[in-house]
């Protein structure tokens, strides 16, 4: 049987514990405001963004191409000289653990990716600790993380998308890709995230949006391959922070509710220890009166 | 036709006008300020580093934008800017300390100094203050 001692200290370092996850509650719960006004805030310009391109998806089509070539703005839209057995996937987990099943979640989806894409060859783009050292794992000749980023959450800027973005787009056009997809934590309300995992490259945009013809018809000023050049790297790096600040508040939104169950989990524990120590302490007393009335019976006898 | 365009400033990090009804709009184009007024022919345009005035119910407003582009449609118009300030809340102070700040910093011999970056915020920081300034004067 346990000692006195043992059962205490054993309910000392459960409360300890149980006063770290409490905390790392609450100060997810203060982030996590602040990491849903600036996904918020950030919505608008994304889309936006894509109606502008679904717009734009017109013009791009209108131009005319010689045979097997591809300009770079239709590159972006339809991706016709794309190799389809290279690809790439962008990768979007958390920093840390102690968010219940956040980063397993993508993970997992990650492997049934690489599985049913095993004849391709795999650019992955990481972003978060978990995703990076879960994958640098395999070593597979097809796949090759060719950018990563880690120990930006919680704290997303612009700038972060940016490169990203950027090596994204370099990674589309140096090795000629076939297709880029995500894989992501959306963030659906404080209490779910939902995995996201759709094609981000070529574009994807919402058909049946057209406008009238007078519309769209636009003029562009300077040429329309400068505002290209300007405006489709924009659109993909808009989409990329978005999904960061996305990921991100799923992620705090997790690790809220895997904290706020765990230090429950710890306050029963605490009970039960308790109740044991209660046991403990009675039997050793009992134990001593009977000794008493023994040595007494003894002693008269 | 109506006589007014719906104006959206839009930054990568929030929304600062969303479709609000304005009377007319100049847009600080690459190659010049260009006006918009309702009925104007779709159009995309980049912009430079300058000023964007909209006139709303006979008031002018001013913002400094700072690079972007802008989507005119026959009823109004959207700006995705890279940065966008409101005039009145530019901080000439501020925008020089901004100044001096990047300006030891590209003299330092530090190697991990990005250039660019620092360059560009001098850029954008004298934007503003010009903008400012005409705001005023």
């Amino acid at each position: 049987m346990e000692s006195l001692r043992d059962i205490r200290q054993n309910i000392k370092a459960v409360r300890s514990t149980q006063q770290i996850m409490q905390t790392m509650k609450m100060i997810s719960s203060a982030r996590i405001r602040k990491a849903q006004q600036a996904m918020e805030n950030a919505r608008p310009f994304a889309k936006k963004m894509l109606e502008m391109a679904a717009d734009l998806k017109q013009e791009v089509l209108a131009m005319a191409e010689p045979e097997g070539t591809e300009s770079w703005a239709s590159r972006f839209f339809l991706n016709k000289t794309g190799d389809p057995n290279k690809i790439g996937l962008v990768v979007i987990t958390g920093d840390k653990g102690l968010a219940g099943s956040f980063n397993a979640v993508i993970l997992r989806a990650v492997v049934a990716f690489l599985k049913e894409n095993q004849d391709k060859q795999v650019s992955i783009f990481c972003v978060g600790k978990k995703g990076r050292d879960f994958i640098s794992r395999f070593r597979h000749k097809n796949i090759r993380i060719v950018y990563h980023s880690v120990g930006i959450f919680p704290k997303v800027a612009y700038a972060h998308a940016e490169l990203l973005g950027d090596a994204v787009m370099k990674e589309f056009f140096d090795n000629n890709l076939g297709s880029v997809s995500l894989i992501y934590n959306d963030f659906k309300s404080m209490g779910s995230q939902r995995l996201a995992q759709y094609e981000l490259l070529p574009l994807q945009l919402a058909a049946g949006a057209e406008k009238e013809k007078d519309e769209t018809d636009f003029e562009f000023e300077p040429g329309v391959k400068e505002i290209f050049r300007l405006l489709v790297p924009r659109l993909v790096k808009a989409h990329m922070y978005r999904v960061l600040l996305e990921s991100q508040a799923a992620n705090l939104a997790a690790t809220m509710n895997a904290m706020d169950a765990a230090s429950k989990n710890a306050g029963e524990l605490v009970g039960a220890l308790e109740v044991k120590l209660n046991k403990v302490r009675q039997a050793g007393i009992t134990n001593e009166i009977l000794d008493i009335v023994n040595g007494a019976e003894a002693l008269n006898g | 036709m109506s006589k007014t365009l719906t104006l959206s400033i839009i930054t990568p990090q929030k929304p600062l006008l969303e479709e609000t009804p304005v009377e007319s709009v100049s847009l600080p184009a690459l190659e010049g300020e260009m006006g918009v007024l309702p009925g104007h022919v779709p159009m995309i345009v980049q912009l430079g580093f300058g000023s964007l005035r909209y006139l709303k119910d006979g008031k002018t407003e001013e913002f400094a934008v700072l690079g972007g582009f802008a989507e005119v449609l026959r009823t109004g118009v959207n700006v995705f800017a890279e940065g966008a300030d409101l005039a009145e809340e530019i901080n000439e102070e501020e925008e020089k300390q901004k100044i001096k700040r990047a300006k030891e910093s590209l003299s330092s011999k530090d190697a991990d100094i990005d250039f660019e970056l620092a360059e560009l915020e001098i850029k954008q920081a004298i934007a503003r203050m010009k903008v400012k300034k005409h705001h005023l004067g």
